[in-house]
């Protein structure tokens, strides 16, 4: 039997379901943790089986086309990195429940080709962080109102999206999807109210890059150009805001709104270097931001909220999460040799075309982030180690979380020149396709 | 290809391969969580660096046999698409051999002082990471063909420079003084990245050769005349300024000196501070594109040099002393790369480096030794101040004082008019943001986290 014939990417989105199904049933977290721990890793396989393989599935309307391919095994990895990092404590069969969900929606929506569908799924993942938000007594207006305001532009934008109205109504959807300021409110709100892990899985995939590349093939340039000024201040904002953050939750609200808007930029670049630069860094952020959430959930599962305000010396006690926390968030501002450098490259050096002007400010975005970054690892890490009667050592878990970060972060750096280069043919297409195809309409 | 540039080509990549696979060791212990003892730290260090040396010297040998002078080892198209061009190159030539010559050589002596003078040290391994971070960084930064290959080395010395300044991390001021240095070589990053960018735009690729032409340096092809290279040139300067510590970003070499006494040798003594030299050495011909350009870095050099020697004058620790006096040679050499004095500024950097090191490793000693003269002698030495400075007004010898006390005011200019209102801009922006949220929310106070 020919394996690259087997449907993988229907076992994926079946296995989700299904794990989804299994966890809610099981009462005892310990168990719901491994049963989930065992879903998602074979979710993972059969994603990664799914974006080798070259035959069609048989789901009509989901297929793992270039630029879902791709993506598939980065989300399932995002999702099982965010488990691993999720302390035994704090792991509840709801918890796994949601991870199962949000599992689903990402792998569904990254290979949906239905519009309809894929609003669908983008309405349906943001009310797995709503979920999350009230079952935890949160205050869930703020939240609200973005998110219903996004609906209401998702839903009125896709059904005018054959005029300019309509296409400026989802990119403006979009934009507040991705926390574009002054717009941005709800993602410290989000990260800060809800289980970090909840505010990762639904901030990190980056939905709304996909949803822009999907939807928006035809918005006019002048649409574009007004959403990557936009996304540009956010970036530069967003750096700005992580550096004088003295807690560690919106120091990290505010460099995902920095990084996500850098893809975003690149996104609304729609050229071939600025869409290349998007795929690839969409891949990057998303890998190096989980990493840099998971070394803040173990220290938040050992010291509580934490604070940027002192320095509180847990390298000593930590240091494999101080290697980790570094090396991720490094990455994630394109450090050399690691998996965000080449991405990173690119989109400065595809930025020319809009003007200098243009690729100083994301130097300026970059230099913020990185500045930021590094006082946070000092705030953390450094200072006098406190003193504690047991053993704050990485768990087993921890550590297996810690080698598959690391080695992504680092081999992702030596096969980047592969990535592009793949990721640079996905993005002739579908530049070619924008010029070839009509805008997208609710009727199909 | 004749055999003996294919054995240059192997030679130049065998220069970098052993610091690369030292760093992949530490990272494979990482991984595999093992803790490795000091020896086998100390002869994988010295094992590296020989290797590196030998294959530094032998390809020198066989391009002075041959009377090779330029010879360039591509390692491939990184990435490349129609409108991006992204190369890793290195470059054989009488700069690059003889800095990576210098940065092994005293990598080496540096490396074997501090297996003993860290000896049992908590942080002894965390020291030889970054050390060998810093090496892999410095050998490629030396040989670097591209601007990209250059920018990836330059990251590895900024990143592993700054947190050797904050090894002594118990204590609050090292990791608060790495932070400033890390902020200053940021922005110096700023400079160097869009002046790659530039590079891009002007010729299409990132390749020194393809800017200077593909002579043996110093000498240069095309007559680099225009905006753009003027441009281009500016932004080489700042980028050079901030790693170089030149004013206006000479405030954070001291505060470099808070790291142990080897990486203050090697970083800020002799390396890490002549980067910015080396860069302006290797684009020394984008600087003749204008006399204009070249009188500012003559300017720069000098006036650096200036400010250098009169805050080394009054400093009280012999480190932040040296630190100075380095500053005061770099300044010059500046000057000299400014002025056209290629071949003299080469010299000068690696004279200067060498002698550096030296005067850094033998600092903690020198003050024992001092203790002894002043226990010999009964009385401190004599310190009279040099005959110009007696002849000055005593209300300018006072100023000058006060000046070179305060290092210029460098720092507290940038901290009044860059760091405070910037500080404050985004905290008013966070305060903002901060009652926004509460009133969406609808509740006088946010909700704490709780879980992860």
């Amino acid at each position: 039997m020919n394996l690259s014939s087997l449907p993988w990417l229907e076992l994926s989105l079946l296995l989700s379901l299904v794990g989804a199904v299994v966890a809610a049933f099981i009462k005892m977290p310990g168990l719901a943790l491994r049963t989930c721990l065992g879903f998602l890793l074979v979710i993972l396989l059969c994603a990664t089986a799914a974006s080798l393989s070259t035959g069609a599935g048989w789901l009509k309307h989901f297929a793992a086309d270039d630029l879902a391919a791709p993506m598939l095994p980065v989300l399932s990895m995002l999702h099982l990195v965010t488990l691993l990092g999720t302390a035994k404590s704090r792991v509840s069969p709801l918890f796994c429940t949601r991870l199962m969900l949000a599992t689903f929606v990402s792998l569904a929506a990254v290979t949906c080709h239905e519009p309809w569908m894929l609003v669908s799924l983008l309405v349906i993942g943001v009310l797995l962080p709503l979920w999350d938000l009230h079952s935890r007594g949160s205050a869930t207006r703020g939240y609200l109102i973005h998110m219903s305001l996004f609906i209401v532009l998702l839903v009125l934008g896709w059904q005018f999206a054959h005029k300019p109205i309509g296409i400026a109504l989802l990119l403006l959807a979009l934009l507040l999807r991705g926390g574009i300021v002054p717009l941005h409110g709800w993602v410290p709100t989000l990260f800060q109210g809800a289980a970090y892990g909840t505010a990762m899985i639904f901030v990190l995939p980056l939905m709304e890059v996909l949803a822009a590349l999907r939807l928006l093939p035809h918005a006019p340039e002048w649409m574009l150009n007004a959403a990557s000024i936009a996304c540009l201040i956010t970036a530069v904002y967003g750096g700005g805001m992580a550096i004088v953050q003295n807690e560690v939750r919106k120091f990290y609200a505010h460099l995902c709104l920095s990084q996500t808007s850098l893809v975003m930029f690149a996104v609304m670049l729609h050229t071939s270097n600025g869409l290349t630069a998007a795929l690839c860094l969409w891949i990057s952020s998303s890998l190096a931001l989980a990493g840099l959430a998971f070394s803040v959930r173990a220290l938040e599962a050992r010291f509580g909220a934490l604070s940027l305000r002192e320095h509180h010396g847990y390298y000593e006690q930590v240091p494999g999460l101080a290697i980790c926390f570094l090396i991720t968030g490094l990455a994630s501002v394109g450090f050399p040799g690691t998996i965000g450098f080449v991405p990173m490259e690119l989109l400065i050096s595809g930025s020319v075309e809009q003007g200098l002007g243009v690729s100083f400010a994301l130097a300026i975005a970059a230099m913020f982030n990185g500045i930021a970054i590094l006082r946070a690892y000092f705030a953390l890490f450094t200072g006098k180690r406190p003193t504690t009667s047991v053993s704050l050592q990485k768990t087993p878990q921890e550590r297996i979380g810690i080698i598959v970060i690391a080695l992504t972060v680092f081999l992702g750096g030596w096969f980047s020149p592969g990535v592009v280069a793949s990721r640079h043919e996905t993005a002739d297409k579908l530049l070619e396709r924008a010029g070839k195809q009509e805008a997208p309409t609710s009727k199909h | 290809m004749p055999a003996h540039e294919s054995l240059l080509s192997w030679l130049g990549l065998m220069i970098v391969a052993p610091p690369a696979a030292l760093l992949a060791v530490f990272f494979a212990a990482f991984l595999l969580n093992r803790r490795l003892q000091e020896e086998p730290i100390g002869r994988l260090i010295q094992g590296t660096i020989s290797l590196s040396l030998l294959a530094a010297v032998s390809a020198s040998v066989i391009m002075l046999w041959h009377r090779v002078a330029h010879h360039a080892i591509e390692l491939g198209d990184w990435v490349i698409t129609p409108h991006y061009h992204l190369k890793f190159e290195f470059v054989l030539d009488l700069l690059s051999l003889s800095y990576v010559m210098l940065t092994l050589v005293l990598c080496a002596v540096i490396g074997a002082f501090s297996t003993r003078y860290l000896h049992r040290e908590r942080g002894y391994q965390r020291f030889f990471v970054l050390f060998a971070l810093f090496l892999l960084g410095m050998v490629t930064a030396s040989l670097s063909d591209t601007v990209e290959t250059l920018f990836a080395g330059w990251e590895m010395v900024g990143l592993s420079s700054v947190l050797l300044i904050a090894f002594f991390q118990e204590r609050p001021s090292p990791p608060r003084n790495g932070l400033r240095v890390w902020v200053v070589y940021r922005i110096c990053d700023v400079a160097l990245m869009l002046a790659a960018i530039l590079m891009h735009e002007i010729n299409g690729a990132g390749d020194f050769d393809h800017l200077v032409g593909d002579k043996a340096w110093p000498a240069h092809d095309p007559l680099l005349i225009g905006p753009h290279f003027t441009m281009l040139g500016v932004l080489f300067v700042i980028a050079a300024a901030g790693k170089s510590a030149l004013i206006p970003f000479s405030g954070w070499l001291p505060r470099a000196m808070e790291g142990p006494t080897p990486s203050s040798a090697v970083f800020y003594g002799a390396l890490s501070v002549h980067l910015g030299a080396f860069l302006l050495l290797r684009v020394s011909p984008v600087l003749d594109s204008s006399i204009w350009l070249q009188v500012a870095v003559v300017v720069l050099g000098l006036s650096t040099s200036a400010f250098a020697y009169l805050a080394g004058r009054v400093q009280t620790d012999i480190k932040s002393a040296l630190a100075f006096a380095s500053l005061t040679q770099v300044g010059i050499i500046i000057a000299e790369i400014g002025l056209g004095f290629r071949y003299l500024a080469l010299l000068h950097l690696l004279g200067h480096a060498c002698l550096r090191t030296l005067q850094f490793l033998r600092a903690p000693s020198l003050l024992h030794d001092h203790h002894q003269l002043e226990n010999a002698i009964g009385s401190r030495p004599r310190e009279e101040g040099v005959m110009w400075e007696q002849r000055l007004p005593i209300k300018v010898q006072h100023w000058l004082y006060r000046f070179a006390l305060e290092r210029g005011y460098l720092d507290s200019i940038l901290e009044k008019w860059v760091a405070r209102p910037f500080v404050a801009l985004f905290r008013s922006l966070d305060g903002l943001e901060t009652r926004w949220a509460r009133i969406l929310d609808g509740e006088p106070k946010t909700k704490e986290a709780r879980d992860p």
